[in-house]
């Protein structure tokens, strides 16, 4: 397993969570209270951000995010390296659980535009987000890019998630897609119009 | 969002890894964000992500947040 000298906790845990019966039995329950904890300890952290309907909810989706990540945990418990102590490892998946689910849940009820179509609607009203921009060139030459050299697709992503900060992984939920591939396309975005605005300005930008 | 309104909207220049990569380093970056070690020096990528990425800098606050109130027990 190669775990690091002195890391007696994860070597416990894995011990456990490799034995048979009554053991492992045991081991895993210690697990699902300690992701069961993390899930909550998030979810009262984003309490605030959460609406006031379906707060009610928030227990359930703990507990359906720790044992989501106990399941994930189980199967991924062989690749574990040791290159972290093991509770910080199993800590993560249960993070990542109730994270989606609470972003997700605060924006079961709202609407997201997420046609191609979505920059010419709004065409006429620019977002809050770009109105921070205080030199007007600089905004003039950004919003020339996202018309000009964003794919459709690139427009909606950076649109969705930069001006009208929708969260990515409910924009993947949206769009049938992974957190990490709306990222990418975000990604590219970004990339596209720093170049168009640098070769605006009559600079070369570096990606 | 950044101080710098354009760096907010268009994100810090300079590798990336994407959120999955990212996901993989959480737990090492988080053992060593406690232990007190220089993590922009250490984790240079994995910051700049996080730094570009709004769901990935929600989720490292919160795991470090998460793992310093089971140490603190």
């Amino acid at each position: 397993m190669g775990l690091k000298e002195g890391d007696r906790d994860s070597t416990d845990w894995l011990r456990g969570l490799n034995a048979e019966g009554p053991t492992r039995e045991a081991a895993v329950t210690r697990l699902r209270a300690l992701l069961l904890r993390v899930a909550r300890s998030e979810a009262a952290r984003r309490s605030a951000s959460l609406p006031e309907r379906g707060r009610e909810e928030v227990d359930d989706l703990c507990h359906q995010a720790a044992s989501d990540a106990a399941m994930a945990i189980l199967r991924k418990l062989p690749e574990f390296r040791g290159d972290s102590r093991f509770t910080t490892w199993a800590c993560k998946f249960a993070l990542f659980e109730i994270s989606t689910r609470l972003r997700r849940h605060a924006w079961r009820h709202r609407q997201i535009d997420t046609d191609e179509q979505v920059w010419e609607r709004l065409a006429d009203s620019t977002s809050p987000v770009l109105t921070r921009l205080e030199h007007t060139e600089t905004l003039h030459s950004l919003e020339r890019a996202i018309r000009d050299d964003l794919t459709d697709r690139q427009r909606l992503i950076f649109q969705a998630a930069v001006l009208d900060e929708v969260p990515i992984d409910v924009l993947a939920e949206r769009l049938d897609s992974t957190r990490g591939a709306i990222y990418k396309i975000l990604h590219d975005a970004r990339a596209s119009l720093r170049q168009a605005i640098a070769r605006s300005e009559g600079k070369e930008e570096r990606i | 969002m950044s101080r710098d309104p354009l760096e907010g909207l268009l994100g810090h220049t300079g590798r990336d890894p994407g959120c999955e990569a990212a996901f993989e380093q959480f737990d090492r970056y988080c053992d060593a964000a406690l232990r007190g070690e220089d993590v922009e020096r250490g984790f240079p990528e994995f910051m700049n992500h996080v730094r570009n990425c709004a769901a990935c800098r929600e989720d490292a606050e919160g795991l470090l947040a998460a793992l310093r109130g089971i140490m603190e027990e």
